[in-house]
């Protein structure tokens, strides 16, 4: 079997065991060890558990089950709930209020950490169980969580674009800097969806009820007081990166930190409390964790296969122009985001990309930024969508993964149209590098 | 607690169907004895996580209150997630939680389901039986010099502990633990009735 | 093409020596008439960066080039051989010790058991400590907040009065910009620069004093075996042409990068005065001293470096 062929086989499969109702973890992971054993015989199998091994002794990931942990104990502890009701009261009558404040705590939790899945889970606790219970639109609520916990990989410090700089050679500080714009576009634009459709149809946001409204300062100030806890805790975590005081992986648990404090502060800590949250840490780590394994042994494998020239090889084989080559390169990192995690994908493509989009005369820092939307749309894109493994495995019950790919899908589309917006207008991003 | 505010909230928008509580769910479906001695030991194993915050904490302190880092949180923080993140795998396998499609499984009739649970069980058994000779292979060459001789791969830092043999333990752990639920899975659902798979339906 | 072969590197796809190296692969094709043919990979493509020596000896990977101080966990002759912090002043003087000094041959007792063969011992540069404090007297190092990643360099600095950060590489930018960590040991002085760096770590040494990282050009010890000996020969030629590559190709970049930071009045680029790095050695000296009673093969190498070191009056 030629690689062309092996890459056919090699999604096909995919494809199939998972329609069967294997989980995901076990699917990626199962072809990988088929294709290594069966492309390079028994004693290269020890490859997918190397791989293994680097996946789970990544630092950058220690910041996964300490945002997870803080989800929890916010969620367990009455801090997420009195957030939320102090937030309704300042959202005041305007429909869709919840969700918009939400977008804005996301972009916080984007502006701490540069990872995702910490803060899809800890908005998937908070948020949405809020938003559903006020009577927000369903599909609306989970489109909200999803896209706004993924701005995580585009807002400074993001991982996805510190690996982009280290792969690529290019000045981390100006990809940051390049990254800002586009981050609080998407940010604009995913409120902005969300303000008219519930301008138009006010009950897929319901506004807070008259007589709330018009409440009497004295308990608006009692409700509002519940933010401040949260708002410090914030504060916290962002104060520490940005003081110095803490790497960004060390802010997640000055995070954790910060919220046991609280908790101890309105009296709410128990040993049992910790013991739901500790635990809960480990049944969501466990899930989302082993997914990025199957993925990073499926990697592993394709790239010793020469998957990599293949595909580098196929892009250098077309005859057109430079435009049309970057947007070959978009569909195909696009359609690899429905099957690969970021960075799966960044292992596999950066390495043949950066070089061409050198070659035809493009600037790669722009291409990083690229690269980044990009990611964003792999977040949410079917079947392999992070978020919504991510989601999905706080979500309420009632909610499948079916619901939470319908949901995503007009946030998907704005998330396109910004990387076209960005495709064809560079100074969008450039503008504050230059 | 005597806040105002709650009661009004939570009674006036209340979905019409009352949301089935997602901490509960959250405990997934276990199914066999092995799985519940796994799902009791991950509460024990859960507190992995606070360990590492703590540590980590302590290291920002000593950092940057007292100029003192240490030269081992970083490394004790790595080891303590990753052997959280390998153990993760069977414990959510225990609870039935690892992440499926499951637009086909759900729309097949109950004969045709038990048939997917016993091919999907058997995969997975495969997967892990590869995967724990892979894993012996790695735990092997980690804790054994060329001459074969007991040799714990160390991490190289000045304080060199030997968390990549210990982390590569957890890998084989993990994925012969994996191994074995999977078996008794499998056996789980040969045996199955078609007519007893309706009723027990997730 | 007789031999297929996948050699994973070190470094990432976009740095210049993964394209040197890349060059070394078909520098060897064209030389063996294609009948040798190697693909080069970025770090991590295949396997982990630390773990390609068990890669190589299984033969997962027919090769790798890579700095042996990854392995220093399976033996801390790794650290001694790959990257002897603070002994060498020059990347030609550590070549000369490889080739001519016997350390390529003590790097084959200590690989060979692992079914590694090394074809030859190249170098990157003097890597440039990117600071935010200036360091222009081993004394400025009392108290500085400098990440080090794995091997000597922890101890060393810890011994000349550092404050060693364990952080790992991907958190050194966001940690230097934010003020987490004062220094760090990173990389060369051009990417440091091309990485921006400078901009906020105003105060790189150049031409570095601490650390030479030996890339270690190795492959799977019984396709070595089976080779004919044309190829042999073939293979290690092309590693001594790439040793000259890295060497000058690298420095002709450090010394377009070290131009463009000159002319940026906020960057001060320091060189520590020879006096001062003696200091430094003498240091290091102590704490290679100390690496060397861990075993046998330490001891092997520490002995045979300090014979070499002496004899040239470097020591
Ligand atoms: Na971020
Ligand atoms: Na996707």
């Amino acid at each position: 079997m030629g690689i062309e062929l092996g890459t056919y086989v090699l999604i096909g499969s995919i494809f199939l065991l998972l329609l069967t109702g294997l989980p995901l973890a076990f699917t990626t992971g199962m072809v990988a060890l088929v294709f290594t054993y069966g492309w390079f015989g028994p004693n290269a199998l020890p490859l997918v558990t190397s791989r293994v091994y680097g996946f789970i002794t990544e630092y950058s990931l220690v910041a996964v089950p300490m945002f997870v942990f803080m989800a929890s104990l916010l969620d367990r502890s009455g801090i997420a709930r009195d957030l939320f009701n102090g937030m309704r009261v300042l959202a005041g009558r305007v429909p869709g209020g919840v969700a918009v404040q939400t977008l804005v705590v996301a972009f916080f939790l984007a502006a701490m950490s540069g990872i995702i899945g910490g803060e899809i889970v800890l908005l998937g606790l908070l948020a949405l169980p809020q938003m559903l219970r006020l009577g927000y639109d369903k599909h609306l609520s989970i489109g909200v969580v999803c896209a706004g916990g993924s701005l995580g990989t585009m807002m400074p410090p993001s991982i996805v674009l510190i690996i982009y700089g280290l792969i690529a050679s290019v000045s981390i500080a100006d990809l940051f800097t390049a990254a800002i714009t586009p981050a609080v576009v998407l940010m604009l634009c995913y409120m902005a969806y969300v303000l008219s459709r519930c301008f138009w149809n006010p009950e897929m946001g319901p506004p807070v009820p008259a007589e709330e409204a018009s409440m009497p300062w004295r308990e608006k100030l009692r409700a509002m007081r519940h933010i401040i806890l949260p708002a410090v805790i914030a504060f916290m975590v962002l104060g520490s990166i940005y003081g110095g005081v803490a790497s960004v992986t060390e802010a997640a648990a000055m995070g954790v930190f910060g919220v046991l404090v609280g908790i101890m502060i309105r009296r709410e800590f128990t040993l049992t409390l910790m013991q739901q949250a500790v635990t809960q840490t480990i049944n969501t780590c466990g899930m989302i964790i082993w997914i990025g394994v199957g993925a990073a042994t499926l990697v592993g494998v394709y790239n010793l296969m020469g998957g990599n020239r293949f595909v580098s090889g196929t892009i250098l084989g077309l005859d057109m122009a430079p435009v049309l080559i970057l947007m070959v390169m978009m569909l195909i990192l696009l359609i690899l985001g429905l099957f690969l995690d970021w960075i799966g994908i960044a292992m596999l493509c950066l390495p043949i990309f950066v070089p061409i989009v050198e070659q035809l005369g493009y600037d790669p820092i722009w291409f990083g930024i690229l690269f980044a939307v990009n990611m964003q749309v792999s977040f949410l894109s079917p079947p392999f969508g992070p978020a919504a493994f991510y989601l999905k495995g706080v979500a309420p019950p009632n909610i499948s993964l079916g619901d939470i790919y319908r949901s995503v899908v007009p946030f998907m589309a704005i998330q396109i149209a910004v990387l076209a917006l960005l495709l064809f207008e560079p100074q969008f991003a450039m503008w504050l590098v230059n | 607690m005597s806040d105002p505010l709650r009661p009004s909230v939570s009674n006036e928008n209340l979905p019409s169907t009352p949301e089935p509580d997602p901490h509960k769910a959250a405990e997934g479906v276990i199914r066999t004895g092995l799985d519940r001695v796994i799902a009791r030991a991950a509460d024990g194993i859960a507190w992995l996580v606070f360990i590492a915050m703590a540590i980590s904490v302590f290291e920002v302190v000593m950092r940057y209150a007292f100029h003192a880092p240490t030269s081992w949180v970083h490394e004790t923080t790595v080891i303590l997630i990753a052997a959280l993140f390998a153990l993760g795998g069977p414990v959510a396998l225990a609870r039935d939680k690892h992440i499926r499609v499951r637009v086909i499984y759900d729309a097949v009739p109950p004969r045709a389901r038990r048939w997917l649970d016993v091919f999907n069980n058997g995969v997975i058994l495969a997967f892990c039986v590869g995967m724990t000779y892979a894993a012996w292979q790695l735990f092997y060459r980690a804790t054994h010099n060329p001459s074969g001789a007991i040799s714990l791969e160390g991490s190289g830092t000045s304080w060199n502990p030997p968390f990549p043999a210990v982390a590569k333990g957890f890998i084989l752990l993990a994925v012969g633990l994996m191994a074995v639920q999977a078996a008794l899975h499998l056996i789980q659902s040969l045996r199955a009735r078609p007519d007893a798979d309706a009723a027990e339906d997730r | 093409a007789d031999y297929e072969w996948t050699f994973q590197t070190s470094e990432t796809a976009g740095e210049p020596q993964f394209k040197i190296k890349q060059a070394w692969a078909d520098n060897i094709n064209e030389m063996s008439g294609g009948r040798i043919e190697i693909e080069i990979l970025p770090t991590g493509a295949v396997v982990p960066h630390n773990q390609t020596l068990d890669a190589v000896g299984s033969g997962i990977l027919q090769g790798h080039l890579t700095d042996p101080s990854y392995f220093s966990g399976l033996d801390p002759a790794f650290s001694m051989l790959g990257n002897l912090v603070g002994a060498w002043g020059d990347p030609l003087e550590f070549l000369e010790y490889m080739q001519y000094g016997g350390g390529e041959e003590l790097y084959n007792e200590l690989v060979n058991p692992y079914n590694v063969q090394l074809i030859g011992a190249a170098a990157t540069g003097l890597e440039a400590l990117v600071s935010k404090k200036p360091i222009r007297t081993v004394e400025d190092l009392q108290g500085l907040k400098l990440r080090a990643p794995e091997g000597m360099v922890y101890d060393i600095f810890s011994k000349a009065g550092a404050t060693p950060v364990n952080l790992p590489g991907s958190e050194v930018y966001t940690g230097l910009e934010k003020g987490v960590i004062d220094a760090a040991d990173y990389t060369v002085f051009a990417t440091n620069q091309d990485q921006g760096l400078h901009s906020f770590a105003r105060y790189p040494s150049y031409p570095g004093f601490h650390s030479l990282p030996m890339v270690a050009v190795s492959m799977n010890k019984e396709i070595w075996d089976g080779l004919p000996d044309d190829l042999k020969a073939i293979m290690s030629t092309a590693t001594d042409a790439l040793a000259y590559d890295l060497v000058f190709k690298l420095k002709a970049r450090d010394l377009v990068a070290v131009a463009e930071a000159r002319a940026d009045p906020d960057i001060e680029i320091i060189d520590l005065p020879a006096p001062e790095r003696k200091k430094f050695r003498a240091i290091a000296q102590q704490e290679w001293a100390n690496w060397a009673k861990r075993n046998e093969m330490t001891q092997k190498v520490y002995d045979s470096v300090v014979v070499f070191l002496k004899d040239r009056n470097l020591l």
